[in-house]
């Protein structure tokens, strides 16, 4: 109900049925008031004028006779249709028209206003000389016909009124209409921007100057807002992709805090153990000098000798990867010597139920460090490789390439000679691949492995400035790419004397 | 019969290499820091100085240093384990024992030899630095 009072067409028409409530009974009175003054003022005029004619007749009669000229003229009167009754008063007696309507004993009084009595009729006296003495004429006129008249003209009046009334509604009804179609219409437009339609232009294309201006502003607002809406997104991408980034950079960070710190405490303990190991290398050896060679004790001594060997070569791979092996003077050599030189020597002891491919172009795609790292490099990653496909058989490929900028959002910009290491093997899962760079880290059987290798490969790396990625799927095999920075060519001298 | 010097602050060091010295024909002094060493050195001046590099105090570089210095004729042997030495070790600069190496080559050592070594390699080094 409320929503219906409140509607814009609603209050318009209401508006206009309030000043036509207030102004048309008003209009009707004041019209009919003149319509009804103006037939009373006629009908009382042409009487008056009518009677003093009468009068003047009544007064010219002759003495000898006078009550039957008077009765005549009375009668004539009566006969001319508009007096309905006639008398006349003498001292002593009233003569009356012998065919007057009314009963003899009209009203006492005259009427003074048109209308006055309610009895339809109007009364008017005359006093006419007759010489030594004075009669009074008196007579009434009917007011019906002019009574009608004016009724007639009333409903005249209340016709034309009904039609004012009428057309005037229908005028606020359109006028109505006018105003508030445009608001309607800016309001569904309103509606739709604010549901999400911000493309949705707003033309109402009234002709109403307000609303063209409410339509401009409007059309204004919603601009600004699309334009505001679009920079507010587009900050809100650009925040995601940049807090994407500080989370990625942050990952990486820790990772590599980690492994250094790790590497650290490898290193300090490494020390330690090179000390420990001295003293048990020097006197199992000592001891072995002094037994024969066929005593059983001279058998115990080398396997201790043999396993000090083999713990002084983990140690020199802890010491690798905290990056204390660090070359004597860095190179530059080809990418293709040290990898082809693995190769050789892994096509020896790997079965041959796995296949071992090498793809590289003709370039020396030369790099800064030094080649038995990246030596030892290539056997860790073909080991694993290996280890990967003991069982099933498959495809080892290496390949050597080169690549400027590298898609890939762990490697920064610049040029790169790239090896990559792929196996066809089972694959890990993302929980092993998180880790797999950390020492000491191994899925392999305890006794196995060292889990130092890939740590190992990932210090040699980071020392030479390059980036290790992998990508692994479960079931489908591992692909590790390597990305060493592209180093000048060497000087033909020096590329004269390395090994081909 | 050639006289050796040991400095090595790790005392089961010392004496392994010692007892291989000996045992291979050299007479042999162990002590355990860089100014027992020099002490040493002045009350007998040994035809060879073995030093560890990394020592508390007065390390095997500035030892052999010295010994350049004031006995350009003894010969060094520098002996060292790997490591690092920040957080867990001895030098707050923490510099690597490669550089500590290369320093004491720098400094004027004959030898280099990283622990643990073996005994052939041992007195090979030595042999080569005396070579009657």
């Amino acid at each position: 109900m409320e929503r219906l009072v409140n509607s814009l067409r609603v209050r318009l028409i209401g508006v206009v049925l309030v000043i036509l409530a207030a102004l048309v009974p008003l209009l009707y009175l004041g019209v009919s008031a003149i319509v009804r003054e103006g037939y009373a003022e006629r009908f009382v005029n042409s009487l008056r004028a009518y009677s003093r004619l009468v009068a003047d007749e009544l007064e010219a009669l002759d003495e000898p006779d006078f009550d039957r000229h008077a009765v005549a003229l009375l009668d004539s009167v009566v006969l001319s249709g508009q007096v309905v009754f006639a008398e006349i008063r003498d001292r002593s007696r009233t003569l009356h028209s012998s065919i007057a309507t009314l009963p003899v004993n009209a009203p006492p009084r005259d009427d003074f206003h048109f209308g006055d009595q309610h009895d339809q009729v109007y009364f008017i006296t005359h006093t006419v000389n007759r010489g030594d003495h004075s009669v009074a004429l008196r007579l009434g006129f009917d007011e019906l016909p002019t009574l009608e008249q004016i009724a007639a003209a009333e409903r005249r009046v209340l016709i034309a009124m009904a039609v004012f009334v009428a057309a005037s509604i229908a005028v606020a009804v359109w006028l109505s209409w006018v105003i508030a179609r445009p608001m309607v219409r800016l309001q569904a437009a309103a509606q739709r921007v604010a549901s999400g339609d911000t493309h949705a232009q707003l033309d109402v294309g009234s002709s109403i100057r307000e609303v063209q201006e409410l339509n401009y502003h409007l059309e204004h607002m919603r601009r600004e807002l699309v334009g505001a809406n679009e920079h507010l997104s587009h900050e809100i991408a650009e925040r995601e992709v940049s807090e994407q980034k500080r989370l990625d950079l942050e990952r990486r960070l820790l990772h590599r805090e980690r492994i250094a710190t790790i590497g650290t405490l490898a290193g300090g303990v490494a020390h330690e153990f090179n000390n420990i190991m001295t003293p048990i290398l020097l006197y199992s050896q000592l001891g072995l000098d002094e037994v024969p060679a066929d005593d059983p004790l001279a058998d115990y001594l080398r396997r201790v000798i043999a396993a000090a060997h083999r713990a002084r070569s983990l140690v020199m791979r802890i010491l690798t990867f905290s990056r204390e092996i660090d070359s004597q003077q860095p190179a530059v050599f080809p990418l293709r010597g040290p990898v082809e030189e693995a190769l050789a020597l892994l096509r020896e002891i790997v079965p041959t139920n796995i296949e071992i491919v090498l793809t590289a172009p003709d370039e020396a795609l030369p790099v800064l460090g030094d080649a038995s790292l990246v030596h030892q490099v290539v056997i860790n990653l073909c080991t694993n490789a290996y280890e990967a496909m003991r069982r099933s058989g498959g495809r080892l490929s290496v390949t050597l390439g080169a690549i400027e900028n590298p898609p890939d959002s762990q490697v920064r910009p610049g040029c790169y000679h790239v090896l990559e290491v792929s196996d066809t093997g089972h694959g890990m899962d993302p929980r092993v691949l998180a880790h797999i760079f950390e020492p000491f880290f191994t899925t392999r059987e305890v006794g196995e492995g060292t889990g130092l290798g890939l740590s190992v490969v990932h210090g040699i790396i980071s020392s030479m400035g390059g980036v290790i990625t992998v990508r692994s799927t479960v079931g489908s095999g591992t692909t590790f790419r390597v990305y060493l920075p592209a180093a000048k060519a060497q000087a033909p001298a020096t590329a004269a004397s390395a090994p081909a | 019969m050639a006289n050796i010097l040991v400095v090595d602050d790790e005392v089961d060091v010392g004496e392994a290499v010692r007892r291989v010295l000996e045992r291979a024909g050299y007479a042999v002094t162990v002590v355990s820091n860089a100014a027992a060493g020099l002490d040493a050195v002045a009350r007998q001046p040994p035809d060879v100085v073995i030093t560890d590099i990394i020592m508390p105090k007065v390390h095997g570089v500035e030892l052999i240093k010295i010994l350049r210095e004031r006995h350009p004729r003894i010969r060094v042997i520098a002996i060292s384990g790997g490591g690092s030495f920040g957080p867990l070790g001895y030098k707050p600069e923490a510099i690597s024992t490669h550089a500590y190496l290369a320093a004491a080559r720098q400094a004027g050592a004959d030898e280099i030899l990283t622990k643990p070594f073996d005994l052939t390699d041992l007195i090979a080094a030595v042999r080569r630095l005396l070579p009657n």
